[in-house]
């Protein structure tokens, strides 16, 4: 067992020191994020002014769920898609394909050293930051802030995961880049990073519960703020986790599939 | 005793390319209406190559050499016909198959860009699951003749080609397999490099009995190297055979490279050339290869 999960954290281990050689990217991502929250605080400001309370959130409600949305999104990130594309147009592939690893297990478990990299050089200076300007609210509870970090693994391989099933396609399509553009703006809006899933039309609320962008960013942000508690919490984590499992497999068979109509270029 | 190691049969690989109509009008024909072309990459070749050989494999840009390297290595899966390799199907059986193959593309490095190449030893070894044992003895190894350990500690992309090669070249060992694939692995070397590189082939050869294939466009490569010699153009196997037999046939003491404008008959005399002399054609891409031989009497 230990033998069979050691080369995936050696790939988590070397995609962590490739990310040191390009650090400055990420302080850069600070001013960007810290921008961001700084945008939606003055947005719902404006919105809130004369009410006390919409959908269920306070004003100081929102301003957490907003912060610690963007403070998570800095650890769940990663470009699985790019690479792939990338290892496909520009003929990587064929090196990588000669070892004996899983292709989908290799680039999530790079995606896990970037993400721990992410964590923290990204994440907690972030965090501090927004932290001391904004007034943040603690989680609901113990309990609720336990099953956020457990909900934020599962967001973790879910945007991995779909990741990964996107750059499959480069397989066929050769170029993403229209695609990677249209599922960026398509999780903003459907993982409830923008706004919570429940401020949607009631049709939208619907639909978006049998798909899983709510997962990577809403329901993490659900939990911490204690919103979801009891036998509600335990299913929801198990239908997270299902969507965990689901989109590995689907990534699986994607990439069984697409290897067959595989071109490699140049060289 | 000799048993094959490797056996293709009847291999071919056709790719289909769109082909564009050109203009802004064929541009706009594209996106409804796609007429496909059957490219044959690689044509039903057949070959077997033994347990501890070493092969050359040539042939012009785009003949096909790459494309049978990598459906060789399981990357790419083959259109028709059958691979077997040490009892693996490649594409069928990647997991288990490519732990005992060696490859390197001369063209890009398997190196991590960014760090120390070794790094990218130290994630070998654990997908390889080789013992601090074995990596150590490897690595003194391969240090004797490619000279390493002074490279390990820089980043890749500050490597020179020839040191990143010797780099690539002894990480395409270290978990000892029992083959090698090379893609053009002396492109771009200057004649010390290709010397030190040839040198470190001809070792592990003939003493790890690693079986090697290679492709290269340097003929001198193969010369140093290779007692067996397969030339590929088009898709198709022209020759397979030992180097002795092909310089046999063609007699070859000195040879002649002409380059036609189209392909054509040439009139010997015309250019000036005894009579004594027997012309034999290798057709290569437009232009027409031509190999002056002087001709013995028969008896």
């Amino acid at each position: 067992m230990t033998t069979a999960l050691a080369p995936y954290l050696a790939f988590a281990r070397i995609a962590f020191l490739q990310i040191l050689a390009y650090r400055l990217r990420y302080f850069t991502g600070i001013i960007t994020y810290l921008v961001n929250v700084t945008v939606y605080y003055f947005i719902w400001k404006a919105i809130y002014s004369g009410n006390q309370v919409i959908q269920g959130f306070s004003f100081s409600q929102m301003i957490t769920y907003v912060a610690v949305g963007w403070i998570i999104r800095t650890f769940y990130y990663n470009n699985i898609d790019r690479e792939i594309a990338n290892d496909i147009q520009q003929g990587h592939i064929a090196g990588k394909l000669t070892r004996p690893v899983s292709y989908q297990w290799m680039h999530i478990s790079q995606a896990v050293g970037e993400s721990l990299f992410r964590l923290l050089m990204f994440t907690v200076p972030t965090g501090a930051v927004i932290l001391l300007i904004y007034p943040v609210q603690a989680p609901g509870s113990l309990l609720s802030f336990g099953a956020f970090l457990l909900s934020l693994l599962f967001a973790f391989i879910i945007f991995a995961a779909i990741n990964f099933l996107i750059g499959t396609c480069a397989v066929y399509l050769q170029s993403i880049l229209g695609l990677i553009r249209a599922k960026y703006f398509l999780i903003e809006i459907l993982s409830g990073l923008v706004i919570p899933i429940n401020f949607f039309p009631d049709l939208l609320v619907r639909w978006s519960q049998w798909l899983p962008f709510q997962h990577i960013s809403y329901t993490p942000l659900m939990i911490y703020m204690g919103k979801v508690g009891g036998k509600q919490l335990a299913s929801v984590l198990l239908v997270e986790c299902a969507w965990a499992l689901a989109l590995l497999l689907a990534g699986k068979w994607f990439w069984r599939l697409a290897r067959l109509k595989l071109i490699v270029h140049g060289g | 005793m000799n048993f094959s190691l490797i056996e293709a049969h009847n291999l071919s690989k056709i790719f289909k390319t769109f082909e564009r109509k050109e203009g802004v009008w064929g541009g706009i024909q594209n996106l409804f209406v796609r007429q496909y072309r059957d490219l044959k990459a690689v044509d039903a070749i057949s070959f077997s190559i033994d347990q501890g050989e070493m092969v050359g494999y040539i042939g012009a840009n785009g003949a096909g050499k790459s494309t049978t390297i990598k459906m060789l290595t399981g990357i790419l899966v083959p259109t028709s016909g059958t691979i077997e390799v040490g009892g693996y199907v490649p594409f069928r059986d990647r997991n288990s198959y490519t732990r005992t193959i060696g490859v390197v593309f001369g063209q890009r490095t398997q190196l991590w860009w960014d760090i120390a190449a070794v790094e990218s030893f130290q994630l070998l070894k654990k997908i390889y699951n080789v013992s601090d044992k074995d990596y150590q003895e490897r690595i003194e190894t391969f240090d004797q003749v490619l000279n390493l350990k002074p490279l390990l500690h820089t980043p890749v992309r500050k490597l020179s080609l020839g040191q990143r090669m010797r780099c690539d070249l002894a990480a395409s060992l270290l978990h000892n397999p029992k083959i090698l694939f090379l893609d053009e692995p002396t492109i771009g070397l200057d004649v010390v490099a290709k010397e030190n590189i040839r040198q470190f082939l001809r070792r592990i050869n003939q003493e790890l009995k690693v079986t090697v294939l290679l492709t290269t466009h340097d003929l001198s490569d193969i010369e140093e190297l290779c007692r067996r010699i397969m030339i590929i153009d088009k898709g198709k196997l022209l020759f397979d055979g030992a180097l002795a037999e092909l310089r046999e046939r063609l007699a070859c003491k000195s040879q002649v490279l002409l380059e036609l404008k189209e392909p054509g008959d040439v009139d010997p005399a015309a250019l000036g050339l005894n009579s004594d002399i027997e012309f034999n054609w290798m057709k290569c891409g437009a232009s027409l290869f031509s190999i002056k031989r002087r001709c013995p009497q028969p008896s």
